[in-house]
């Protein structure tokens, strides 16, 4: 049965869902969007012997917004998340995220990794910069410089989306993603694009999985295995045919997930591989 | 250089948008840059003087840059394609990417990119995209090159294939068509009232765009595109040719790019991910 609470964090109600006993994992969602990303994996990852719990970050979702406005620096999220890891009394959880939450995931890791028991960071990389300008974006906060909004996450979404996706898949994952509030959304991806944590990376020390879909056109491979490589103890996979979503994508998700998260329980051996 | 059966005498009608021709390797050597720089007359020390390059950049001595664009003529050459077809060279756009050093083994892949007779029927201008490949897999050059080669009959513009004659008039009047046929797209722009410019190298139609129907498409609309998208003839072929609609990826990329009302463009992004699907559609149909 799926538990959900309200808990104030920074005076704001936020939302979270938890399921299943075992092992804490928690799900970090990507930019925009917000724990219905982990639904499939809530269910799956909780049959597999884990407390999955998906917070909404502040904002998203369920979540009343932050006191301030909508955050724009993925480091003040991890610091959020880490509030919210002893609001809920977690004793070694691991963190799992996906994009921004991937990043958020790292930024966490290297404040609190000795208190972790592994993080998985999808789609993420410790260097700031690509395609945007974060001009260009603060611009695109007005909604009246920001036309067929959600036209446009609606194809942008197909477009980050594998290969190996059904096209009824991507449809369902793009049609759920048009559910957002822009400005938020815009605010998350100036922090994509301004998140730089590559002087600290090398500083993360729990069990690692850097997870990639080769056809997430979001990031460069070499930056993603340049990260991976400052991490001392540190897997990295790369998902044929999947894109930027692989939670959304892959069918076969919440029992990959629970495999991975029983590699970081077992002493590491750094394979740079890209098996499933 | 090969195709998949490789044509003797190639007339203007042997050739096809989305044709690729692979160049046998061609090894750079000594004496070819010596030879370069003695018909060019540019004996630089970059090029020639061995010591003096030790202390560049690179190490060692350039090949001239040009050396690797007339080197595709000798491929073509080679080839034999069009020895006794060809007119007229009629232009040549190169950018020089990386360096090409003696010994390096260059490979030219050659990409049909538009093929329009001329109006008196007896000849046509092929375009053609070129990549420069070094050994080791990097792109040192490429550019795109157009000819004059004669046809094989005297035939009327009107009897080419255009599915893939992106922008050309007949191409853009079918594409109106297909628009008007879809319930969908006039859905998407039913709000607008302004012109679309599609450009293909220089190559532009306008479609000019009233509640929801292209009512007309031409070169030219009187007061002009509200907005214009283009790209190169060899992004529109590949953009055409992929397995899905890759506008929003290559838009990222810069792969197309956007002048005029930017506030428009963003607005019409589904129709015009609906414009794609219809040319994409058209070039499925033509591609053979």
């Amino acid at each position: 049965m799926i538990e959900a609470q309200y808990i104030t964090l920074d005076e704001r109600l936020c939302y979270v869902e938890s399921c299943g006993s075992g092992p804490p994992v928690v799900c970090i969602h990507t930019a925009g969007q917000s724990g219905v990303q982990w639904r499939e994996t809530l269910l799956g990852l909780s049959q597999a012997g884990f407390r999955v719990i998906v917070p909404d970050l502040p904002g998203h979702g369920r979540s009343e917004p932050a006191a301030g406005g909508p955050i724009r620096s993925l480091s003040d999220y991890a610091d959020w998340c880490i509030r919210l890891f002893d609001a809920l009394e977690l004793k070694r959880p691991f963190v799992m995220g996906c994009s921004i939450g991937g990043r958020i995931t790292l930024d966490i890791a290297t404040k609190i990794g000795d208190d972790l028991a592994g993080i998985i960071a999808m789609a993420a990389k410790a260097q700031s910069g690509g395609y945007f300008s974060v001009a260009g974006l603060e611009r695109g906060r007005e909604d009246a410089a920001s036309p067929s909004r959600t036209d446009r996450t609606y194809y942008g979404t197909i477009a980050a989306c594998g290969r190996n996706v059904s096209p009824e898949r991507v449809a369902l994952i793009a049609a759920m993603h048009r559910r957002e509030d822009p400005e938020v959304t815009t605010s998350d991806l100036i922090g994509w694009f301004s998140h730089d944590i590559s002087a600290s990376v090398s500083s993360i020390r729990c069990p690692t999985y850097v997870v990639v879909g080769d056809d997430d056109f979001w990031l460069d491979l070499e930056q993603v295995r340049w990260t991976s490589a400052q991490i001392p103890n540190c897997r990295t996979l790369v998902l044929e045919g999947i894109g930027h979503y692989p939670m959304e994508e892959m069918e076969d998700f919440p029992a990959l997930a629970a495999t991975w998260l029983q590699n970081l329980s077992e002493p590491a051996t750094r394979s740079a591989g890209g098996q499933r | 250089m090969s195709a998949a059966e490789p044509p003797v005498d190639m007339y203007f009608e042997d050739f096809h948008v989305g044709q690729v021709f692979r160049s046998e390797p061609h090894q750079v050597t000594e004496d070819d840059l010596m030879a370069f720089a003695e018909v060019s007359g540019d004996h630089s020390a970059l090029h020639t003087n061995a010591a003096y390059a030790a202390t560049t950049q690179f190490g060692q001595r350039l090949v001239h840059g040009p050396y690797g664009l007339v080197r595709f003529f000798g491929s073509l050459h080679d080839s034999g394609i069009v020895d006794k077809t060809a007119i007229a060279l009629l232009d040549t756009n190169w950018t020089y990417h990386a360096p090409v050093f003696v010994e390096d083994e260059l490979s030219y892949e050659c990409t049909i990119t538009r093929c329009r007779r001329t109006r008196s029927g007896d000849k046509g201008v092929v375009n053609r995209h070129v990549a420069v490949r070094r050994g080791d897999g990097v792109i040192a050059q490429s550019g795109t090159t157009s000819i004059l080669v004669t046809a094989r009959e005297d035939l009327a513009v009107a009897a080419d294939p255009f599915g893939l004659d992106f922008c050309g008039r007949r191409w853009a009047t079918e594409l109106m068509r297909r628009l008007n046929a879809s319930a969908e797209f006039s859905a998407s722009c039913g709000s607008f009232d302004g012109t679309i410019g599609l450009r293909a190298r220089e190559t532009e139609t306008h479609l000019r765009i009233y509640r929801g129907k292209v009512i007309e498409a031409s070169p030219r609309t009187p007061l002009g595109a509200t907005f214009t998208v283009q790209a190169t003839e060899l992004t529109w072929l590949q953009h055409v040719s992929s397995k899905r609609n890759e506008f929003m990826e290559r838009a990222l990329r810069d792969e197309f790019s956007v002048s005029g009302n930017s506030y428009e463009y963003l607005r019409l992004t589904k129709g015009l991910m609906l414009i794609w699907d219809a040319a994409r559609a058209m070039a499925q149909e033509t591609i053979r």
